[in-house]
């Protein structure tokens, strides 16, 4: 079985099996649309907050946000797919089929970009077209290399987790703190500079951080370029790491 | 190319784990299989079938040793071993969230089958396998026995000259299990090698050609029933069935230091390493005590000789098989 012939059937499996479950469809393509309408806008409304460019309202600060939220949910509904399929044997059996390991990743990683990339034109242009939030075309190749790096650092990184523990529980607890830590201790709701030392630093060291500021230089130009650039390049170095890491929890696997 | 469908000289796999601190699940393990060959890895829990099977299905790499699936090494060529094998793991594995057709096609579609060919053969596995009712559902949808179903039923869409089957018929019907034992022999017979592990004594001794029994990942026999019979050749099994069972039959027939005893209602069977006249002087007296309905005395089954090897290889008996 060639390369192509071993992506194609893993996309094959990947696609089959969101095409026919509707509840994966929208959590992989609605979900963070469905955040900026609801919680972006009540912000909006509610609180005015006032963002450091003149024009720029809580909606366009906050499309970024959900764009890293979309890399990062996508990452952990695929993670918490890969623990289920090891849970029911499937995940073993397939490391039987003939392709090679870093194959079977490399097209899991490939089928979450294109969902990943689908779900961002999907909220930008609702957020184009209901919110007028009009996002920069100077910025839509970071756009899509944030996104693309961003998605594939946060796949390896819960991959990681889905082939190493064991527990049911165990992987429910890590994911939702994760979810939890990563998402609120980062610039993706709200910006860094009115909030306590403390949590800024610790928001500073956190990936998503990273991917949302670069995101939102892409979408809206805030931000700082020299800053942006070292936010991608530490972004790239998390994806690295995190991909050497899964690929060798794999290879503990067989 | 390699003559042997499996080789595996001198393996060894040892899992470190806090209590006890290492376990040595196979041990020094050699052999080897001939293509088209019905092959029977057989053994009591913890004897190292299923750890040998994951070496050979490249899941898991060895501490020591080396093995090959038709001349490519599992741990230097895994790919190329994976191209020649199809595998039923003990687990019941089958996608969850895709229907049974799917199931079917995506197994194909993983095996190099284009879309034409593994449409083909998977309307024909689906009617082989009585799944054409259930080719809609989702398999999370299904009970075990159908998810086991759909599993075994994968290895029949492909033509890889290797298949293994780990426990294969768990969960399975009594009707499957013989239609599979039938298909499995029919692929044997097309020359496909087929290697199974069991613990279901019958499943060996009516399926397989050769047998390998394990015990605490060691060797203890080797070769096809008639050879393994000969192992044991003064076991003998008496089987009998008494209008009222006597009393106190169980605590006389302990002192002889049986292979197996078993008495269930009015009937006892017994396996023993006797001379053939002992174990007809014994028939005769237990007839003396009760009225009998049934006699016979056979040779030693594959079960009896199981058992007496693997407590002759040392330590505590093992598990009670099925049979």
């Amino acid at each position: 079985m060639s390369t192509t012939a071993a992506f194609t059937a893993v996309l094959y499996r990947e696609a089959k099996v969101r095409a026919t479950n509707l509840t994966f469809l929208f959590w992989d393509l609605f979900h963070p649309l469905a955040y900026l309408l609801l919680f972006g806008v009540g912000i909006n409304a509610a609180l005015g907050l006032r963002l450091p460019l003149p024009g720029l309202d809580y909606h366009a600060f906050f499309l970024a946000g959900v764009l890293s939220m979309a890399s990062f949910g996508i990452a952990a509904n695929t993670a918490w797919s890969f623990f289920l399929d090891r849970d029911n044997g499937i995940f073993y059996e397939m490391l039987t089929y003939p392709m090679r390991r870093a194959e079977y990743l490399a097209a899991k990683v490939l089928f979450n970009l294109g969902v990943a990339v689908a779900q961002a034109a999907i909220t930008v242009g609702f957020a184009w077209g209901l919110l007028g939030v009009r996002p920069r075309l100077v910025g839509v190749p970071l756009l899509v290399a944030a996104l693309v790096v961003g998605t594939a650092g946060w796949f390896y990184f819960y991959a990681i987790f889905a082939l190493r523990i064991r527990r049911n529980d165990v992987f429910n607890t890590v994911t939702s703190v994760f979810y939890f830590l990563f998402l609120f201790a980062s610039s993706m709701f709200y910006p860094l500079e009115p909030l306590p030392a403390a949590f800024r630093a610790v928001a500073l060291a956190n990936p998503i951080t990273w991917q949302t500021d670069v995101l939102r230089y892409a979408t809206v130009g805030l931000g700082e370029l020299r800053t942006v650039v070292l936010e991608l390049l530490a972004l790239l170095a998390f994806t690295g790491a995190s991909f050497w890491c899964a690929v060798r929890s794999l290879q503990r696997e067989g | 190319m390699s003559e042997y469908a499996l080789e595996v000289e001198g393996l060894v796999k040892e899992y470190r784990r806090r209590d006890p601190p290492l376990l040595r699940a196979v041990d020094g393990l050699s052999f080897r299989v001939h293509r088209g060959c019905l092959f029977g890895l057989l053994g009591p829990n913890g004897a190292g079938k299923t750890t040998t099977l994951k070496i050979l299905t490249t899941l898991l790499r060895p501490t020591a040793g080396r093995a090959a699936v038709l001349g490519y090494d599992v741990l230097h060529q895994p790919l190329e071993v994976r191209r020649r094998i199809a595998v039923v793991l003990q687990e019941t594995a089958v996608d969850l969230f895709l229907s049974v057709r799917d199931n079917l096609l995506s197994y194909a579609r993983f095996h190099g089958l284009d879309r034409y060919e593994a449409r083909r053969r998977t309307a024909r596995v689906l009617e082989q396998f009585h799944l054409l009712e259930v080719a809609s559902h989702k398999a999370m949808d299904l009970s075990g026995g159908l998810r086991r179903r759909v599993q075994v039923a994968k290895v029949f869409l492909v033509d890889t000259p290797v298949v293994f089957l780990d426990e294969f018929s768990t969960g399975m019907d009594p009707l499957l299990k013989r239609e599979v034992m039938d298909r499995l022999r029919k692929e044997a017979a097309r020359g496909r090698t087929v290697v199974l592990t069991t613990q279901i004594l019958s499943e060996a001794e009516e399926l397989c050609d050769d047998i390998l029994i394990l015990h605490r990942g060691r060797s203890v026999a080797r070769g096809d029933l008639n050879t393994l019979k000969l192992l044991s050749k003064d076991v003998y099994e008496l089987s009998l069935t008494f209008a009222v069972l006597p009393a106190g039959i169980r605590e006389e027939l302990e002192q002889l230091a049986p292979v197996r005893l078993a008495i269930r209602n009015n009937s006892v069977e017994i396996a023993l390493r006797a001379e053939e006249s002992r174990v007809l002087e014994l028939a005769r007296a237990l007839a003396r005590r009760a009225q009998l309905l049934h006699l016979e005395v056979r040779g030693a089954s594959l079960e009896d000789i199981f058992i007496e090897l693997t407590r002759s290889a040392g330590g505590p008996p093992p598990e009670a098989p099925s049979v």
